[in-house]
């Protein structure tokens, strides 16, 4: 398939929705004041932007997003390849991590604001919270299952557990580690919308939450599209990233 | 000392006794090659030599022990250089530099330095293996059936390969092999592993270099058909054999 038809492929759904929803809207099927027609959420997207409350919800949710991404994502690699290589340790921490993981993240929240009030801090640690269990569930999944011939090789070389743990059994839960973060990813998204509808001043979820009591549906509608677009091109960006760091696992 | 000495070498894996009083000397820089049928105890014995499964009985080798896996055993994360540079981390970073180059050189792969085991051949990832094995100046190579997985052609080069190595090196090789063809070719010393223990031992008369065509010889055939009688004999004649083991053609 040529890129150009790829292209097409991608571009002619969404302008077939746009122009449905265009439509739908116009003719009065349902009410507008609910559903507002495209043009209209197109020319909310632009006051947001040239009003900067686009710019300042992004980069708040962006940095909350992130900075809970990556603490739970490097809590739960670090703790899954310890209990995925030392037995003891996994039958030490499983019954308390499997309680914990049953806990729907969301629940957490109000706990959460009650601990660390409604700053930062509260959206960081609730994302943190919900990105650890994926990750550290496939993490110790991946180290538990490295390859006994890569062990002995690890062994015979006179390596010692944590050199093992860094040199054999990190490389090879590494597909098991991207999974996880991917989950972690879409867990993040949720917890980053739910969290910052409680106790925010800044942030897309904040931003959807505010539109929705002042009834700017369409102001909500661009919020909503501008935090799935973020979604996806978080989740691709990842992918682009593990393939250049790790150009092994798409040849394997 | 660079040899191998084994007394009463037992390793039982669960219920299941693989060796049984198994008893093993191997020369310096001697090739020594073990045939036997699948599940005979030939990768067991290979792997109590290099401590890597618990047993009972008398094993003298050198510490320095190199390992050649079954399937090639190489990560997939690591690029050619990697591999072979795995394990060197106490060597200074010129003696690394050095060590690689001259086992990039050993394999015939320094144009594929920088490339990953799923970009090469079967065979190149075997040279891979066994130059990884040889990078820590081992005084014993183990090999698993290094070659069990690769074609006719390529096996045969591998084998001339590792002649020219050993020729080289002059390690004590033991080689676990299917293939009597390959064992009386390459070794100078052919043991045969029936149903867990030393049975028959053969000395190979041939002359070194060696060349292809001395496998179309009526001597070589004539050694193959006694090897292969070896291997087959049933386990109630074994039990009558005891330990005594039957040297065969000893006209080296």
């Amino acid at each position: 398939m040529t890129s150009k038809v790829q292209k097409i492929l991608i571009v002619v759904p969404i302008l077939t929705i746009l122009a449905l929803w265009e439509v739908v809207s116009r003719t009065s099927v349902v009410n507008p004041a609910l559903f507002p027609p495209a043009s209209q959420v197109a020319s909310a997207f632009g006051n947001m932007i040239t009003s900067g409350t686009l710019s300042s919800d992004l980069s708040a949710s962006v940095w909350r997003l992130l900075a809970g991404l990556c603490v739970g994502s490097v809590i739960g690699i670090l703790l899954g390849l310890l209990t995925g290589r030392i037995r003891s340790l996994a039958h030490a921490l499983a019954p308390i991590i499997h309680i914990l993981r049953s806990i729907p993240p969301v629940a957490i929240i109000p706990l959460v604001i009650v601990w660390f009030g409604i700053g930062d801090g509260a959206k960081i640690f609730s994302i943190a919270f919900a990105v650890f269990f994926p990750v550290w569930i496939n993490t110790h999944v991946g180290a538990e299952q490295v390859q006994r011939v890569f062990l002995w090789k690890a062994k015979l070389a006179g390596l010692g557990t944590l050199a093992t743990i860094r040199t054999i059994a990190l490389p090879s839960a590494t597909p098991f580690i991207i999974t996880g973060i991917r989950n972690g990813i879409a867990l993040a998204f949720i917890m980053i919308f739910v969290s910052e509808l409680a106790g925010a001043s800044s942030g897309l979820g904040y931003r959807i939450s505010i539109t929705q009591l002042a009834y700017r549906i369409d102001e909500m509608i661009a919020a909503l599209i501008v935090l799935g677009a973020l979604g996806a091109l978080t989740d691709q960006l990842f992918v682009f990233g593990t393939r250049k760091i790790f150009p092994w696992l798409a040849l394997s | 000392m660079s040899g191998i000495s084994v007394k009463n070498l037992s390793v039982y894996y669960k219920d299941n006794h693989v060796l049984k009083d198994v008893n093993f000397k191997a020369q310096n820089g001697e090739f020594v090659a073990i045939v036997g049928k699948s599940g005979d105890g030939k990768s067991t014995f290979l792997h109590a030599l290099s401590g890597l499964v618990p047993y009972s009985g008398d094993i003298s080798v050198p510490k320095n022990i190199g390992m050649v896996f079954q399937n090639h055993a190489v990560f997939p994360w690591l690029t050619v250089s990697g591999n072979i540079a795995f394990g060197l981390e106490y060597s200074t970073d010129e003696e690394r530099v050095s060590i690689v180059h001259e086992h990039l050189k050993l394999a015939g792969l320094e144009d594929k330095k920088d490339k990953y085991p799923a970009e090469l051949s079967g065979g190149q990832v075997q040279r891979i293996a066994i130059a990884t094995s040889l990078a820590h100046s081992p005084d014993v190579l183990l090999m698993d059936e290094p070659y069990g997985s690769l074609d006719e052609h390529t096996r045969g080069n591998m084998q001339k390969w590792l002649l020219d190595v050993w020729a080289k090196h002059r390690k004590t090789i033991v080689f676990v092999t299917h293939s009597i063809e390959e064992a009386i070719f390459l070794a100078d010393r052919v043991s045969v592993l029936n149903h867990g223990t030393f049975t028959h031992e053969f000395m190979v008369p041939f002359a070194r270099p060696r060349r292809e065509e001395v496998k179309f010889t009526t001597e070589f055939n004539t050694l193959r058909k006694d090897v292969f009688e070896a291997l087959n004999t049933p386990a109630t004649t074994l039990a009558n054999i005891e330990k005594r083991i039957p040297v065969g053609p000893s006209r080296k």
